[in-house]
């Protein structure tokens, strides 16, 4: 049930050009995850980190989703509960409409079908394996036998663009962060996954280095039928890869739709001072005035109503007294702010 | 800014080497930087280009064991390198000082924001705690640290990441420096915060006549702060020139490369990044020529074979890359597209 309303919420898949509503490779609903801290001897908790607090999307097949979004706002936590790596406190997860982790569709299964690249290409791979037995790990775990697994990691290591017979026998140490996150790709790519969630995935490469590694999720993307999460602070390569944005704040989903409808007409108060930090690269047209003023809140005790209204310049009384819910404000978009919301009470709103 | 006949700091032939590990790494080989009053030069770069060295090695703090520097820093006229004992520690926060990239790193976590900078001030100048306050409580306010009498009394890890980088800035400031270096400061921080920041030391680099080197790998963030780019690549300085020059103009092959790398606007289907083949050199075992040439699509013999020289195009434009004749016309096609 969960789903319908989910299918109901996005319809306007990605690229769905067609009339028939496209099916979600993968759902989030109502995903809630909050950290207690634990302090004093006795380690009560007495406070809680609200990292993820409701968040509700769809993922269709073919596209890239991309997660925009300051640090706190839950946009890693969502990757770590999409990935069944920690569990949500309440709402689920599923993929073509089964939930991972029961006896439908197995965590091992899930897992196979949907795989991780982390920001941190050496912490992400085991320093005593060769680059070629960490891509083989996971398939002969998965039951291929070794040989054929060892066949498919050197076929992997050639498609990420590293000559196995250079690189197949080599340790992590011995790579630079480029070819690190290839072999991480290369890894994700072993069980033949059907989703890649890529958490800052690029984030800590050279430029120079960061677009060759966006040229390889684009073309692997296109060869495999690939579907990505692509989770950045950056809204460039953001805007470079994804063909929808949703856009977080606090644990929740401030908006999401189209990339380009988002980054021309960005509805949320906050995508559009998120997006108005964006430096403009021309020495005539510098930034004179900061679209916000201090730094995001606490995710521990986050503002009431509409997490935003306390950095909002349109905040009324109705925005920190009721929480907006995400109202459709284009096609495929969908906007969580109390302007948007026809009826709302807010002054900006149609009444 | 036509300052160049008087620089404040002018840095020649700086090379650095560091030993300890198997093989000597030269991170800096023979930089030429001469900074003006009042200027602001981007150091721009990806790691390992040389950058940071550059900026630790006018504040001495490389250690004297394990790197050797050739060349020489002149700051207002004084030998950097051969500053000694007292003299280097006025220096070090009276003549220059730095803004690092992690304040949290930076900064004491058993004292407050208010006995830092007290501290910091005390070390300099012959003033009473109480005159010492009041200046900490001058810079916090100077810094748009709101309320900043409570602020005095913050421990670092009480403040939000740009509060504390505003705090670092109120540090750095707070012993009246002539030149401020700063150190990536900005990369840690959120997009929405990094606009303030960068606004912010704009600002006070106007009202102070601070002269700055700012480093960054973020050449957005050295458009918007910076009167003039070096661009560096393995130790080496390969461009400089205006902000204009460099953006508009580019002439070396890697900063040309570099501004087409960059993702910018929408791409359409099937649209791929110009990507720069390769990765950077490791700085063990530098090649002999140009160090840019096995990644250069356009490297001659004479690139392999040894290191170019600076050309200069005129303004201050200055390019080391034996191929300046081929990339005058490759700028029009780089322009990074208009997109509305």
């Amino acid at each position: 049930m969960a789903s319908d309303t989910v299918m109901t919420r996005a319809p306007a898949a990605a690229q769905a050009t067609g009339s028939e509503p496209v099916r979600p490779l993968l759902e989030a609903a109502d995903l809630v995850k909050h950290f207690p801290i634990k302090s004093g001897l006795l380690g009560r908790s007495n406070a809680v980190v609200r990292a993820v607090d409701g968040v509700t999307f769809s993922l269709y097949p073919g596209e890239t989703l991309g997660i925009v979004g300051e640090s706190g706002c839950g946009k890693s936590t969502t990757a770590r509960v999409l990935m069944n790596l920690i569990k949500p406190d309440s709402g689920n997860v599923l993929l073509n409409g089964r939930a991972p982790g029961t006896p439908e569709l197995s965590l091992k299964a899930f897992r196979s079908q949907v795989q991780m690249v982390f920001q941190d290409s050496y912490a992400s791979l085991n320093p005593r394996l060769t680059v070629e037995d960490s891509i083989a790990y996971g398939p002969t775990v998965h039951g291929v036998s070794g040989t054929d697994a060892v066949r498919r990691a050197r076929r992997l290591l050639d498609r990420v663009g590293l000559d196995p017979r250079r690189f197949a026998g080599r340790y992590p140490h011995e790579l630079s962060g480029g070819q690190r996150q290839r072999v991480n790709i290369a890894r994700a790519l072993a069980l033949e996954p059907k989703v890649i969630i890529l958490d800052e995935a690029v984030s800590a490469l050279d430029k120079s280095v960061e677009a060759q590694v966006l040229n390889l999720l684009l073309d692997l993307k296109e060869e495999i039928g690939l579907t990505y999460i692509f989770i950045s602070h950056d809204l460039e390569v953001v805007r470079f890869i994804a063909n929808r944005v949703m856009v977080m704040y606090l644990g929740r989903v401030a908006e999401i739709g189209p990339t380009d409808a988002l980054y021309t007409g960005g509805r949320h108060p906050y995508t559009t001072a998120l997006l108005g930090s964006m430096l403009s690269m021309d020495p005539d047209e510098r930034t004179m005035e900061a679209p916000l003023a201090g730094d995001p809140p606490n995710p521990i005790d986050p503002p009431s109503g509409c997490r935003f209204h306390t950095r909002c310049s349109f905040a009324e009384s109705v925005c920190s007294a009721k929480t907006p819910a995400l109202t459709v404000s284009g096609t495929g978009h969908f906007t969580a702010c109390h302007m948007v919301d026809p009826g709302s009470g807010h002054s900006k709103a149609a009444a | 800014m036509n300052t160049m006949s008087d620089p404040i700091l002018d840095i020649r032939g700086l090379t650095v080497t560091f030993g300890g590990g198997p093989k000597p790494v030269r991170a800096l080989d023979g930089v030429d930087l001469a900074l003006g009053r009042g200027e602001v030069i981007a150091l721009l770069g990806e790691s390992g280009s040389g950058k940071s060295v550059t900026l630790r090695s006018i504040l001495r703090l490389h250690p004297p064991k394990r790197s050797r520097i050739e060349g020489s820093i002149k700051v207002e006229g004084i030998d950097v390198t051969s500053l000694e004992g007292r003299a280097l520690e006025s220096f070090r926060g009276k003549t220059v000082s730095m803004v690092f990239q992690e304040p949290m790193l930076a900064m004491d976590p058993v004292y407050t924001v208010g006995q830092q900078i007290t501290e910091a001030v005390r070390n300099h100048e012959k003033i009473s705690a109480a005159d010492a306050r009041a200046r900490a409580l001058e810079m916090l306010t100077l810094v748009r640290i709101p309320s900043p009498e409570r602020r005095l009394a913050a421990y670092p890890h009480e403040m939000s990441g740009g509060m504390r980088q505003r705090a670092m800035i109120a540090l750095a400031l707070a012993s009246k420096p002539h030149i401020l270096l700063a150190d990536e400061p900005t990369t840690a921080l959120d997009a929405t915060v990094q606009v303030q920041i960068l606004l912010l030391l704009r600002e006070l680099q106007r009202e102070l006549g601070l002269s700055m080197i700012f480093v960054t790998h973020d050449i957005s963030v050295a458009v918007e702060v910076a009167d003039r780019i070096a661009v560096m690549y393995a130790g080496r300085i390969v461009e400089t020139g205006t902000v204009r020059d460099v953006i508009r103009t580019p002439r070396h092959p890697y900063t040309i490369g570099l501004l087409s790398t960059r993702a910018h606007g929408g791409r359409l289907e099937g649209h791929r990044l110009p990507a720069i083949p390769g990765s950077p050199p490791d700085l063990a075992n530098l090649p002999p020529g140009c160090a840019f040439a096995p990644r250069c699509a356009i490297a001659a013999d004479a690139c392999r074979a040894s290191v170019p020289e600076p050309v200069d195009l005129g303004g201050g434009h200055r390019v080391r890359c034996f191929r300046t004749a081929e990339t005058v016309n490759k700028v029009a096609a780089l322009a990074p597209a208009v997109t509305s």
